[in-house]
């Protein structure tokens, strides 16, 4: 039994690996290709991300109307180190020191180096007075 | 014979392609209720990129050691094992970037490293699913040589360890896994740690499952002590990478750490107890 193994491996050794068919090789090329891409861009990512506190902004995008009411589109950027959970961002509508309405929008995650999207609803045109966006606070993930 | 007629799945380019379209249902079959699990979108989008990193380096070996010992075509060297390796993680991996964009989890304008972590991370059960899909979809034919490995000690650990990565990582990353662990009182979790180790033992043992050992000469003590504890053991210490890595440990009492890893363990055992049957 064992002499028939050996013999298996040594016939095997003749063929050589160049054998292998052309398919296997594309596969296992294209497996091993994703298989190093994936972990250099996450590896690159946990390099150059560093591990500081998130740091959160959010700019609004435009305004448009959304039937009787305004809808402001926002956009919230991450250029801090970690994830932030539970993002809340607040718009008020200014008319001197007095916020007219307030609006608030939560962010389920908004992880280091991206940025998500949402909107706040006013029942004011926000394009005729001062908008005021403040990202409240978040929670680690 | 036999071995003329398996060789050519490796080096047949006919049976290759039959192999890989195996393999791309086993993606599809074992990571689908991942591929739809909220949380698995948002760790890939979140998670530590290093943890991430070292989960998919991980997931290599453990590939390797899959087609070593189940694997979606019979080896005879360590090279095809790698090609086995590198082709299942590339249909892994294109099986989860194809349902995940049909889904619009994933989306072109999205950042790159986003798009790279949702799909690495479901790349990880895709692949194993992938490799797992002969044994499962395929033939059912274990050469002797298999069989041999199986048997060995070493071989034995690896698959209940196999087994125990693949059954946790279906329940590690949900929000339920910390939730039952936050219920519970240190007696239910001792209750669960014994009840983890007892139907571990059974199921190997006892139940009579397909590929169930025999626990032969050896007395219970041995048997229990070198393959149920040590099982579970494994499957202890994988609960607790699989927590570490799903960042669901950080800032947790000692306490509450032990509760957490016991209540993963349990499924995880149950992995170990079965990997005979799904691996």
């Amino acid at each position: 039994m064992a002499d028939i193994r050996e013999n298996d491996i040594e016939s095997r050794d003749e063929d050589g690996s160049a054998s292998v068919s052309r398919l296997a090789w594309i596969s296992s090329g294209l497996g091993l290709l994703l298989f190093l891409g994936s972990v250099g861009v996450l590896g690159y990512e946990g390099i150059t991300r560093g591990n500081g506190p998130p740091v959160i902004t959010a700019v609004v995008v435009e305004v448009v109307p959304a039937g009787p009411r305004w809808l402001a589109h926002i956009r919230v950027t991450n250029d801090g180190g970690k994830t932030g959970a539970k993002v809340q961002v607040e718009g008020q509508l200014m008319a001197g020191d007095e916020a007219l309405e307030t609006s608030v929008a939560e962010f389920d995650y908004v992880p280091a180096g991206s940025e998500q999207k949402g909107g706040l609803f006013f029942d004011r045109d926000p394009r005729a007075r001062d908008l005021r966006l403040r990202v409240l606070g978040y929670v680690e993930p | 014979m036999d071995i003329t007629r398996q060789r050519s799945f490796l080096h047949d380019e006919t049976q290759f392609a039959h192999a890989l379209a195996r393999a791309a249902a086993g993606a599809i079959i074992f990571a689908l209720p991942l591929l739809m699990t909220m949380e698995m979108w948002e760790l890939g989008f979140y998670m530590d990129r290093f943890r991430l990193a070292l989960f998919i380096l991980v997931t290599l070996p453990v590939l390797f050691g899959l087609s070593y010992f189940a694997g979606f075509e019979e080896t005879f060297c360590w090279q095809d094992d790698l090609i086995d390796a590198l082709s299942a993680f590339a249909v892994g991996f294109l099986m989860s970037a194809v349902l995940l964009t049909v889904f619009a989890i994933v989306r072109l304008d999205q950042p790159l490293p986003e798009i790279i972590g949702k799909i690495a991370l479901q790349s990880v059960p895709a692949s194993i699913g992938a490799m797992l899909a002969r044994k499962q979809l395929g033939q059912q034919d274990d050469s002797d040589k298999e069989r041999r490995i199986r048997s060995s000690y070493p071989g034995e650990l690896f698959l209940m360890g196999a087994g125990a990565l693949f059954v946790g990582f279906n329940v590690a990353p949900t929000e339920e896994m910390i939730l039952i662990s936050y219920k519970m009182s240190p007696w239910h979790a001792v209750a669960l740690a014994v009840l983890s180790l007892g139907l571990l033992h059974i199921f190997v043992y006892t139940v009579g499952f397909a590929g169930q050992e025999s626990a032969g000469d050896d007395g219970f003590l041995s048997v229990f002590l070198r393959f149920s504890v040590a099982g579970y053991g494994i499957a202890l210490l994988i609960s607790l990478y699989l927590l570490w890595t799903f960042e669901r440990i950080a800032g947790l009492s000692m306490m509450e750490l032990v509760t957490a890893t016991v209540v993963l363990g349990f499924p995880s055992a149950l992995g170990a107890a079965t990997a005979r049957l799904i691996v």
